[in-house]
């Protein structure tokens, strides 16, 4: 696991504030209910930051934020340079 | 009844009108992919939608169930049918949280219901979602092609008596919104979208709305889909769930396209500026902006005060922000606050204690201890009445909370094939609308609901669709399950709260499995992720005398054993929790 997937792990426990649920990089976020879709904005902001990238809108699906391995997969996708 | 002072028939002809050079639609994808349609392209469009359609035997009455994502094919398809006489109903695309399964029972559900004759779906719908058990054995599946350029040659029939016919049919979410088709007639709708654009000084030539609402739900559909097209006004519209996930693209589309109108749940008021990055609001201008509608949720002051202290320094111009009651039974709105007011909409302070205890509304001076405040949805529109009656069905004068029941001149014409629903819904023309509200000074104020109804995010959400998923779990006892809605300030609006009680007390000892597996069944059967689960030992929920579950009682036992969640009383200090993304 990536620096960067790790700090996003601990990102996310302190945003569900659920101690009992443990977390890794291929657990379901969206599917299992954990992370609601208004949720997912938080997600893409605190990916855009760990990244550097700028994760454009309509590019993007809930789907492709489901597991912590698929999000850095996706802005390798679609990520672009910041303006 | 008259028909329209708009002077159309019906829809289609209103659209014929539209000038055929003015940009209608916009679909906006992100900053490099937009594709905008004029009123000319958008009814060439529509015939060739409407040919595809008669192709398929498609008639004058027949109903259409549009499963297509948002976007300018999903909004020609549904003319389409329209234009042939047919009776369209947009629902909601498959979320691919949701199992494919209960995907096509709802399906299958509503297609029966409505004697869809056929369902028209897009090229990439997924195929798992569908399966030829789906749709009911009556209705055919059509698969709508790009029809950017496909021949729209096709002969329409004459509509001219077509202002009493069933225009289109709308549904809230979830199994139980799905049995409750509304349906609306041409004449009703337009009386609707007069009473509407003359509230809000609508003119086709200076006015564009911007949109993130679903088309399935009334604000995406009748306020910013049927008034632009009746009115002539150019719309700027993204998809729900890009706009969800990118709020501040909100910001972004309303200072590029200078829209001047805008409609959003309540939630969307402190979603937008507290998730866009406090850096970034500077390259934004929402002077552009002349009417901001918070409508669908009840109102709060607190988010409206929050959008408005963060956007003034960019052009957000005191007197933005507005309010508005709606409901799909009414076409839409019933209410709106005064455009032409200096101030956003008006707000009152009442004294905490006589509100709680007898529903009474005893206004204060602001910042009296003790006092909540309430927003209004303003004033009636034209042709429209409420009442507000008691518990015990007494009718109260203003100052008193209560039911609000609604007559208008736009009301909707039943549930769809559903006699028993709305005789339950319309009581000697009167619409029992299930939500609390009280007048004072000519002006509505909607402040709850006396329905299990959950709104979370603009959207209705049907407490039972949740109870019986969580019920078919073997650690829950069967039937002793509670679903509500708690209002999040962090949020602005409701978050959904399960309350269940498990079959045998060991269960307690260790419950993070069984919430896992409640969590899942939940987002798999109905799409929504639930915040808080509580599992609570046998007899925990409070049952009423028929010895079902009873919501209100368990709600209140649950508010006195977690202090912690209840939030609801005041206004006040909402903002001690907000978290920021710009750190």
């Amino acid at each position: 696991m990536t620096e960067e997937e790790q700090q996003m792990i601990e990102y996310i426990v302190r945003l569900i504030r659920k101690p009992n649920v443990s977390i890794d990089e291929n657990t379901p976020l969206v599917s299992s209910g954990l992370i609601d879709s208004m949720a997912l904005v938080d997600l893409l902001l605190k990916l855009e930051d760990l990244t550097h990238k700028r994760i454009p809108a309509g590019k993007v699906q809930p789907k492709d934020m489901n597991t912590v391995a698929l999000m850095f997969a996706t802005v390798e996708r679609i990520g672009k340079a910041r303006k | 009844m008259a028909g329209s002072m708009t002077g159309f028939r019906n829809l289609i002809d209103a659209l014929a009108a539209a000038p055929g050079d003015r940009p209608f639609v916009t679909a906006w994808i992100d900053e490099d992919e937009q594709e905008t349609v004029t009123f000319a392209e958008f009814r060439r469009r529509s015939r060739s939608h409407a040919k595809m359609l008669s192709e398929h035997a498609v008639r004058v009455g027949d109903r259409v169930i549009i499963l297509m994502p948002q976007g300018i094919p999903a909004m020609t398809a549904f003319v389409g049918a329209m234009m042939l006489g047919a009776v369209p109903a947009f629902l909601a695309y498959p979320n691919f949280k949701v199992e494919a399964s209960k995907y096509r029972s709802g399906l299958a559900g509503v297609t029966a219901n409505l004697k869809a004759k056929v369902v028209v779906i897009d090229v990439a719908f997924p195929e798992e979602m569908l399966g030829h058990v789906s749709i009911s054995e009556e209705a055919r599946l059509l698969r709508a092609s790009d029809n950017k350029n496909l021949s729209a040659d096709v002969d329409l029939p004459e509509l001219e008596r077509h202002s009493e016919s069933l225009a289109f049919i709308q549904h809230s979410a979830g199994t139980t919104g799905l049995q409750k088709g509304v349906a609306l007639t041409h004449a009703a709708v337009l009386r609707q979208l007069e009473h509407l654009a003359h509230a809000l000084r609508v003119d086709g030539t200076k006015d564009s709305v911007y949109s993130w609402l679903p088309l399935y739900h009334d604000m995406g559909l009748i306020a910013c889909f049927m008034l632009p097209m009746v009115y002539h006004v150019r719309v700027v519209m993204q998809s729900p769930l890009d706009w969800v996930m990118h709020p501040e693209t909100m910001l972004q589309i309303i200072s590029e396209y200078k829209c001047t109108l805008a409609w959003m749940p309540n939630f969307a008021f402190q979603f937008v500026p507290r998730r866009t990055p406090r850096t970034r609001w500077a390259q934004y201008d929402l002077s552009s902006a002349r009417a901001l509608i918070n409508c669908s949720e009840p109102v709060r002051s607190s988010s409206m005060r929050e959008f408005e202290n963060a956007f003034s320094p960019i052009g957000l111009k005191s007197g933005t922000l507005q309010s508005s009651y709606a409901m799909a039974e009414n076409v839409f709105a019933v209410t709106q606050s005064d455009v032409n007011r200096p101030s956003s909409p008006k707000q009152i302070c009442v004294d905490g204690q006589r509100f709680r205890s007898m529903h009474l509304i005893a206004p204060v001076a602001e910042g009296t201890p003790g006092a909540i405040s309430f927003t209004s949805s303003g004033r009636l529109l034209p042709n429209n009445e409420v009442r507000l009656l008691s518990d015990s069905g007494a009718l109260l004068a203003p100052g008193h909370v209560g039911e609000i029941l609604i007559k208008s001149d736009s009301l909707f014409a039943g549930y769809y094939n559903r006699p028993d629903l709305t005789a339950k819904a319309i009581v000697e023309s009167w619409c029992h609308t299930g939500d609390l509200g009280f007048t004072l000074e000519d002006e509505l104020y909607v402040i709850g609901r006396k329905k299990d109804l959950l709104i979370v995010g603009g959207e209705n959400l049907y407490p039972q669709d949740i109870e019986e998923i969580v019920a078919s779990h073997p650690a829950v006892h069967d039937g002793r399950v509670v679903a509500m809605g708690l209002y999040n300030p962090d949020l602005g609006t409701e978050d959904i709260v399960v309350v269940a009680e498990v079959e045998r007390e060991e269960i307690l000892t260790d419950t993070a499995e069984v919430e896992r597996e409640l969590r899942n069944l939940i987002v798999a059967g109905i799409g929504v992720a639930v915040r808080t689960i509580f599992l609570k030992p046998p007899k925990w929920i409070v049952k009423s005398t028929a010895g079902k579950a009873a919501r209100s009682t368990t709600r209140d036992k649950l508010l006195k054993e977690h202090p912690e969640l209840n939030v609801e009383s005041g206004e006040s200090s909402t903002n001690d929790r907000r978290r920021t993304t710009d750190d």
